[in-house]
């Protein structure tokens, strides 16, 4: 049962790729510039033949339905195109800068779950205290920051007063660290950066914590049990935590599909070399093959969050069952 | 846990630190530069950029060297010699010059560039070389030119950046700009290319067989990637980085690595090249063709409130069309435009163009350079804000690359930013922007305006083959004259980019044209 | 109105309007009190706040703070509450259209919408908006563009489960069409969800246009809080007010919105309080 669920979603997946395909080809195409006018900007100038020449070379002088059937004839190949900007695959360009991100992505993940997940289980414990209107006031109040001014804040804070933390990019520049020296320079820079990426998402992780495990501990089978004399400690972990997990695992599914193509502010802010600065860079220099692929990556990697979100959901919640 | 992770860090803080430490000596031999973005091709000629300059000049050079006072000195052409009517150039090359891969520097390679590449490719070496009559290889290491008329500019458009040689073997009967070593260039400079990682940096590695004994003092350099300001500025400060060249700096933060006890401040590294930031008006469009227009636009504007403040300190209020520190600069006959909005509302009002609804004047649009919100941008704000004073509204488009190439080519603005240099000379850098004949459609850093005044061309073409400095001095004064009264152009102020390079390093900037003649000459302090 | 007094009840609610009230007579006062306009060069860059006649400090080109901070928020508004406007207005129509009709119509508004939960939206405004040239026009659009598909969801699911009810059908026993049916009779009663996301969408919005103009894809004539903050990013290293001061509007502005929308939240949803 389970396995036919999955191979149907991978194939939804696979369409759906396919729809963002179609689309954002044509959209993109809609913008002005072309390979000739980027790389004619580049050198300075150029003459005709060379812009002739160069259009011939990318396939830009034939009619657009060809264009768009040689395009996806080489995606389901695999081959995304070659970057007009840096002359280099489309594909290995992402897939280089790709870990990055989902490195950034995978910390700040944990950080905002984790502290959101304490956070809201402590104003849980005493519903109405001082201790939960604090998170409750700091929630909605990092709903209200904008992202790229919070780290911009901390880039304030830790690196321009303090001096404790590096301010920009994956490692010191020129260090050529390598081992267990590179992973330490790297998990240093990646503090500053992936603590702003986390804070907003941790106001949600509290504000969800705390309102499933009040629902659930007001629940008659708590009750129950508290009853029976179990601990409140016992309580809250066997009953209240595994019934919270539900919304929590929709929750953070959501997160990594909006952390996928959602870190191109933070990414700038802190010169973070991952998709996100990558998307700006295509954005401002017209490099059409690159916003596509970004397109592309994106949402196969969306969809697969997404397909395991939801099998996690399932693993949670037995009563949970797969199937349309 | 939190204790933990803390000494953790620490710990394999340590490592790095004791791992940094022994290789020290081969890491501080190695210098470390910046660039914004990669460049397109690393062939110098295709893209003569400030980007390529700074690159390349360690890798291409050129026939002279030029000191202080802009004379030339022997570089590749080892003597040189010029025919009393200035008709004949003979230069003697070197003979123990190496290209990179081996092969030796003859004449054939002189013949190549000057005759066929640079002008093929550079439009300021195409309007120098256009002086050439012929060019012979009288045998392997001496050639002969022979030049139309006399162009007493002639030496000098062999500095630096305008006339790099170029390998014949490499690029002679090929497409020069598919050629695969335009992305692995060779050259005779006393750093080879090593390796080039897009998105990283690009590697320089140390010529063994440089000709100059000596040089290079160093081993290696690393141009690394840095695409914003406030990351270069890290970079400087924390040591990441020796050098910091221009532009490289937003003028915000100059005043910060100058205060920084470690760091070297050099205002004189860019003269040769003289840039002054200009704004150009279509002066086919009316009332942009009027003088009266022009002369109003630059009375508006207190331009030492935009050097003192705008551009904090950086920089000189520009007076003509040349720099005060180039030659043949002449300050008594200049016709000077101050700041006096009083007087530019009066000519505006001359012209016919009254205020109406809103106090408005006139509107058009001021196309901007994509400096990514840098000096150039903040200029541009400026002025607009000072061109509202007096009635004129001025829209600032935004734009790309590619869009500002096309529009300024195509002359499709009212008004656009630029920053013009002089590279020595006025008939190099300055009067391909005022003669008629370089006006060209679709060829950026040409006569955009549409300038027209055939005593203009004719002054200058008298300059450029004066055999006599007194000739070419009386025909640059009364250009400069002429020009200043005409308001050929709306000349903002004169650079001076800072140059930054860190305490250890010495011998850096040896010229006046800075890092372009390349960093051979760098050693530790 | 019962409405009214619910909504008042929240002290946090209450908050938030008396300060989004505040905001909005300083974007429309700004004007007149400060005649000469944001990028009126009143002296040195970069003075401190608290420096003579300047309260909140000059930027990076002289200007004063005070003056850009009011006039940055009639841009956050206007850009604010018009994408919203021009959101709600494709999504209502959209959402309306596919719920009431299902079928084959239902099935591509919900492919539409699966497409912009599934591509990077905030890449995609960028690529609008550059296309379009950046400057307020686009902005608007952009944002709109890629927000309307939430309130078509959430149009879409009460059309759906209103379009069966007895009201409906006695309407249209009483022969009235369906563009009758869906405008008179079924919308103004799905309206309330909308209005509840309505100042969310305001305070989104305005955090998407700061966004836009912090990367310089903003109107390049105009001062918004975004385009101020992100002209400082070299000055924040020896002016931090340049870039602290106008994050300071735009937290407070989104934070009242975000309350007034939980009070409204509140107040059409009473059993949920509490």
């Amino acid at each position: 049962m389970k396995p036919r669920y999955i191979a149907m979603r991978l194939v939804k997946t696979v369409l759906v790729a396919a729809t963002v395909v179609v689309l954002s080809f044509f959209l993109i195409r809609l913008a002005p510039g072309d390979a000739a006018t980027v790389m004619a900007g580049q050198a300075g100038y150029a003459d005709e033949t060379f812009l002739k020449n160069l259009r011939a070379e990318y396939g830009l002088d034939q009619p657009l339905p060809v264009q768009f059937w040689k395009y996806v004839d080489a995606v389901a190949h695999g081959d995304l195109g070659t970057s007009y900007v840096r002359r280099q695959p489309v594909l290995s360009v992402i897939m280089e800068r790709l870990p990055n991100t989902l490195l950034l992505d995978g910390f700040a993940l944990l950080v905002a779950a984790t502290g959101g997940v304490w956070l809201g289980a402590l104003a849980a414990r005493r519903p109405g205290s001082a201790g939960d209107n604090a998170v409750s006031v700091l929630s909605m109040l990092f709903y209200a920051v904008p992202q790229f001014w919070l780290g911009m804040m901390m880039v304030l804070f830790f690196a321009v007063w303090l001096s404790v933390l590096p301010p920009f990019g994956i490692e010191t520049m020129g260090a050529d660290y390598t081992g267990l020296a590179r992973l330490s320079d790297v998990a240093e820079h990646m503090i500053l950066p992936g603590v702003t990426l986390a804070l907003y998402y941790m106001a949600s992780y509290a504000r969800l914590t705390r309102a499933a495990m009040i629902e659930v501990s007001e629940q008659d089978f708590v009750k129950t049990a508290r009853a029976k004399g179990i601990s409140e400690r016992q309580v809250a972990r066997r009953h209240i935590l595994r019934n919270a997990l539900i919304p929590l695992v929709t929750y953070a599914g959501l997160q990594a599909s909006l952390l996928v193509g959602g870190t191109v502010l933070i990414e700038n802010v802190f010169s973070w070399p991952g998709v996100g600065t990558l998307a700006y860079e295509a954005v401002q220099g017209r490099d059409n093959p690159l916003l596509l692929g970004i397109f592309i990556v994106t949402a196969i990697l969306v969809s697969l969050f997404n397909l395991l979100t939801d099998i996690a959901y399932a693993i949670v919640d037995p009563r949970v069952v797969l199937e349309r | 846990m939190m204790l933990d992770r803390r000494a953790m860090l620490a710990g394999a803080g340590l490592l790095a630190y004791l791992a940094q430490a022994w290789g020290q000596s081969a890491r501080d031999r190695i210098i470390n530069a910046m660039i914004f973005a990669d460049p397109a091709t690393l062939c110098y000629p295709l893209a003569n950029t400030r980007l390529l300059q700074q690159i390349c000049g360690n890798i291409n050079e050129s026939l002279l060297l030029f000191d202080w006072q802009f004379k030339p000195h022997p570089n590749l052409a080892r003597a040189f010699e010029m025919s009393p009517d200035g008709l004949t150039y003979t230069f003697h090359l070197r003979d123990d010059v190496h290209w990179h891969d081996g092969v030796k520097f003859t004449a054939r390679d002189m013949v190549f560039s000057c005759g066929v590449m640079l002008p093929q490719l550079n439009p300021r070496s195409r309007n120098s070389f256009s002086h050439i009559d012929t060019i012979t290889a009288k045998d392997p290491y001496t050639v002969v030119v022979r030049l139309k008329q006399p162009f007493n500019a002639f030496l000098l458009s062999l500095m630096a950046s305008s006339a790099p040689m170029m390998p014949a073997h490499i690029y002679e009967g090929t497409q020069f700009q598919t050629n695969p070593f335009n992305l692995k260039p060779i050259g005779t400079g006393p750093f080879k290319f090593g390796e080039w990682k897009r998105g990283q940096y690009i590697h320089l590695v140390r010529n063994e067989h440089y000709w100059r004994p000596g040089q290079p003092g160093m081993d290696g350099i690393y141009f690394r990637l840095c695409p914003t300001p406030e990351q270069r500025m890290v970079a400087m400060e924390t040591g990441a980085v020796d050098l910091a060249m221009a532009d490289d700096i937003d003028t915000v933060l100059t005043s910060r690595l100058k205060a920084n006890p470690n760091i070297v401040t050099n205002t004189h590294a860019y003269d040769g090249t003289a840039e002054i930031f200009v704004m150009e008006l279509n002066q086919r469009r009316w009332p942009y063709s009027d003088r009266r227009f022009r002369a109003a636009f630059l009375h508006a504007v207190d331009r030492e409130f935009l050097v003192k403040a705008i551009n904090f300190g950086v920089g000189k209020v520009a007076t003509g069309p040349i720099p005060s520190t180039a030659p043949y600069y002449d300050p008594k006959v200049l016709t000077l435009y101050p700041h006096d909005p009083a007087r530019a509302r009066a000519l505006l009002d001359e012209m016919g163009l009254k205020p109406g609804p809103g106090g408005v004047r006139h509107r058009f649009g001021i196309m901007l350079t994509p400096d990514g919100g840098g000096a150039f941008t903040r200029s541009a704000e400026y002025i607009k804000q000072a061109l509202s004073e007096v009635g004129l509204e001025a829209n600032l488009e935004a734009t790309d690359w590619p869009t500002q190439l096309r529009r300024s080519g195509n002359w499709e603005f009212d008004c656009d930013d630029n920053s013009y240099g002089e590279y020595g000379d006025p008939a190099i850098g300055t009067s391909r922007f005022y003669l008629s004949s370089n006006i060209r459609k679709g060829v950026p850093l040409t006569n955009l305006q549409g300038y027209v005044n055939p005593e203009v061309d004719r002054l200058f073409a008298q300059a450029a083959v004066a055999v006599k400095h007194e000739e070419a001095q009386a025909c640059y004064s009364r250009l400069q004259q002429i020009l200043t009264r005409d308001v050929a152009m709306l000349w903002l102020y004169e650079r001076n980019p800072v140059f930054f390079y860190n305490r250890r390093l010495k011998d850096v900037i040896n010229g006046p044209n800075g890092p372009s003649d390349g960093l051979g000459a760098v050693r530790l302090a | 109105m019962s409405f009214a007094r619910h909504f008042f009840a929240r002290p946090t609610a209450a908050f938030g309007f008396a300060v989004f009230l505040l905001i909005v007579v300083i974007a429309l006062a700004a004007p007149l009190i400060f005649a000469r306009g944001p990028f009126n060069i009143v002296g040195m860059p970069l003075l401190a706040p608290g420096s003579p006649g300047l309260l909140a400090g000059s930027d990076v080109l002289g200007r004063d703070m005070m003056v850009g901070l009011a006039y940055g928020a009639r841009i956050s508004l206007l850009v604010g509450v018009t994408s919203t406007l021009g959101a709600i207005g494709i999504g209502v129509l959209l959402g309306a259209v596919a719920g009431y009709y299902g079928g084959v119509v239902d099935d591509l508004l919900m492919r539409i919408t699966e497409f912009f939960q599934i591509i990077p939206t905030f890449v995609l405004l960028m690529v609008l908006v550059a296309f379009m040239q950046p400057s307020l026009g686009s902005a608007v659009i952009g944002i709109a563009l890629i927000s309307w598909p939430q309130v078509a969801r959430v149009v879409r699911g009460e059309f759906l489960s209103l379009r069966e009810r007895e009201f409906v059908q006695a309407a249209r026993v009483l022969g009235l069409g369906d563009a009758n049916i869906i405008f008179t009779q079924i919308l103004p009663n799905a309206l309330s969800p909308i209005v509840v996301i309505s100042s969310m969408m305001v305070g989104n919005a305005i955090l998407t246009e700061s966004a836009l103009s912090f990367l310089g894809l903003g109107d390049p004539n105009l001062l918004s809080w975004g385009s101020m903050i992100g002209g400082s990013r070299s000055a924040m290293w020896v002016a931090w007010w340049t870039t602290v001061l106008p994050g300071l509007c735009i937290v407070v502005t989104v934070l009242a919105l975000n309350f007034i929308g939980d009070g409204l939240n509140d107040a059409f949803n009473p059993r949920r309080r509490g």
